[in-house]
């Protein structure tokens, strides 16, 4: 703090260096006499309201601003005669001066406004008014911006929060009793099952062991969003775990009448990385062509060289053009009526690519409106060497780079 | 000089008309009743407001200052702690500013305007009292300690400070918030008060 914060004490030949000072500093400095008389207007309020200091010193303000006389900005100038300095924030006046926004904000007819009206001194007694006005438009703005932005971010974690503690318990209630109930006919408890009828409850067995997994695995988003998602890297062969993640939607496209394909390549691909997260992202993004698709065909391509990548290609409905850029934003499906008909959390796709991320490589789609879509995920042959930790801090403004 | 000469009660009601006043102007400000109580008040020489704010206080605390002079002269503070702060801004402005519980650039502002009306009106009361014209500075906001706080007060240059420190509570339509203001007063200033709040009771 100053050592002297005395209201301001100016002698006459110092107004017009008080005025260019308002300059360099962009701000309107208005001084006025006892009767509210203009007697100093700088170059920066001749610029903002187009006028010059020759056209308004020597009038008296509030003929100049009819709208002022009888208002607070009145009031203030008064009680600086008096004595008093007043604070203007622009949040519950607008402005002090009706000038216009500056270009470019469209959303402010008037400049949005701070100011200062304080008495001038002159040997202990008020000789005037000296009015600093401050243009805050662009600040209020990015203000705003700013305040969206978080209100959003809020209404996210917050649906987040009750996604979290309402669908774990949701889904893992009958889940527990599917498994306890599959175990019992597998053993044969109630009675003989035939070897066909094995095969099948081992697969509805497998795949209700998967479900919990992934009740596990959105329960940890908020652990991998945070980095603190552990890798458990080993050697994999992929195209078998292609061909396992085939097997596991084999009975859904023989219901819905769909052709589902995998193409791997000839010979064994081995990869360290986590095999447990690289088959959720590949059954996340299978499980979605296949919700979506009701005809045509589902395709899961695999190509290895220094790194290895899967295209899930389906002939669904496709996504429009402004719906990709929020497509891997958590909590969002694109058309609510699909929620009710389709189910889904709307966790799948950027879980799967945070884990993506996480492996040390990423996940992109693309897609026409009613030409069906196409995600390509790709992983480095080794994952977890690099910084795996930073890579699932990655944010979609870094992206990780084209396969 | 001592503190106990001051009539404690007048001075209260000296205070009440200044917070009236203040409450008076924040509702037509902000469109919304606001009552600004007065739960207590010290008076104590400065070198004791520290650790009575110690026990009052936590953490940062945001400020408004003024510099008031006249007749009498020292300098006025609101003070809040900086949490209760950022409340009050967006209590003041239904939500408008100090989003996150931040106190952003135009949470400062509106918190200035605020301090700005409550002093004045409470010092304006000490002027009316006084029959004095009191001159204030610019007012200005910092976020700072309790040790910094003291430090920047800014008083005459008299060997003997006093502290006039009073609890105050803002009652809004849609929650409260607590804070103190603080005006520090030389020797001079505060027997100035003290005799004119002895008359005022007189008469």
């Amino acid at each position: 703090m100053p050592a002297d914060e005395s209201p301001i004490s100016l002698g006459a030949e110092s107004l017009p260096m008080l005025h260019d000072l308002g300059e360099v500093l962009e701000l309107g400095i208005l001084t006025l006499d006892r009767e509210l008389t203009v007697r100093g207007w700088n170059r920066w309020l001749a610029a903002a309201s187009g006028a010059e200091p020759s056209e308004v010193v020597g009038r008296p303000l509030l003929e100049l601003f009819e709208g002022l006389r009888g208002g607070p900005a009145e009031e203030a100038l008064r009680r600086a005669v008096s004595g008093s300095t007043t604070v203007w924030s622009h949040r519950f006046h607008r402005y002090f001066l009706p000038l216009p926004a500056p270009p470019g904000h469209e959303g402010f007819a008037a400049m949005q406004q701070i100011a200062r009206v304080t008495p001038l001194m002159r040997g202990g007694a008020v000789d005037g008014v000296l009015v600093l006005i401050q243009d805050v438009t662009e600040r209020v703005a990015r203000e705003e911006e700013l305040h969206e932005a978080l209100r959003r971010a809020e209404v996210a974690s917050q649906a987040k929060s009750d996604f979290l503690a309402s669908m774990s318990h949701e889904l893992r209630t009958p889940l527990s009793a599917i498994v306890g109930y599959m175990d019992l006919l597998e053993g044969e408890m109630v009675g003989s099952v035939a070897p066909l009828q094995k095969t099948y409850l081992g697969r509805v067995k497998s795949a209700a062991h998967h479900l919990i997994s992934i009740i596990e695995e959105i329960l940890t988003f908020s652990r991998v969003e945070a980095g603190k998602e552990p890798l458990h890297t080993e050697v994999v062969e992929v195209t078998a775990l292609a061909r396992d993640v085939e097997e596991l939607f084999e009975p859904q496209a023989l219901r819905k009448g769909l052709t589902l394909s995998v193409a791997v390549p000839d010979g064994p691909v081995a990869v360290r990385t986590d095999p447990t997260k690289l088959r959720q992202i590949l059954i996340n993004l299978l499980g979605n062509a296949m919700k979506f698709t009701d005809a045509g065909r589902v395709c899961l391509e695999m190509e290895a060289t220094d790194r290895v990548v899967f295209r899930i290609r389906d002939t669904g409905p496709g996504i429009n053009a402004a719906d990709l850029g929020r497509i891997f934003d958590p909590f969002t499906q694109l058309d609510q009526s699909l929620k009710r008909t389709k189910g889904g959390t709307g966790l799948g796709l950027p879980v799967s690519r945070r884990l993506a991320h996480l492996l040390g490589g990423d996940l992109r789609v693309e897609s026409t409106a009613g030409q069906g879509t196409t995600f390509t995920l790709w992983v480095p042959r080794t994952s977890g060497q690099s910084s795996p930790a930073g890579d699932a801090r990655r944010t979609d403004a870094e992206p990780a780079g084209q396969p | 000089m001592t503190t106990d000469r001051i009539d404690h009660d007048a001075l209260t009601e000296l205070f009440n008309i200044g917070l009236h006043r203040a409450a008076a102007s924040l509702s037509e400000l902000t469109g919304q009743r606001i009552v600004v109580d007065l739960p207590r008040l010290w008076i104590c020489p400065i070198e004791e407001t520290h650790q009575r704010l110690l026990e009052l206080l936590n953490g940062d605390l945001a400020t408004v200052h003024q510099i008031f002079k006249g007749s009498v002269t020292g300098d006025a503070v609101l003070v809040l702690e900086y949490q209760s702060a950022a409340r009050l801004a967006d209590l003041m402005t239904d939500g408008g500013v100090a989003a996150g519980g931040r106190l952003d650039q135009s949470a400062r502002e509106v918190l200035t305007e605020v301090g700005n009306v409550i002093l004045s009106s409470c010092l304006s009361a000490f002027g009316d009292m006084l029959h004095v014209t009191v001159t204030f500075s610019v007012p200005r906001i910092h976020v700072e300690s309790l040790e910094g706080l003291l430090r920047s007060l800014q008083v005459d240059n008299e060997d003997l400070h006093f502290a006039l420190l009073a609890a105050t509570r803002f009652r809004l339509t849609e929650g409260e918030v607590g804070g103190y203001l603080l005006i520090a007063v030389g020797m001079t200033s505060l027997a100035l008060i003290t005799d004119a709040l002895a008359a005022r009771e007189e008469s």
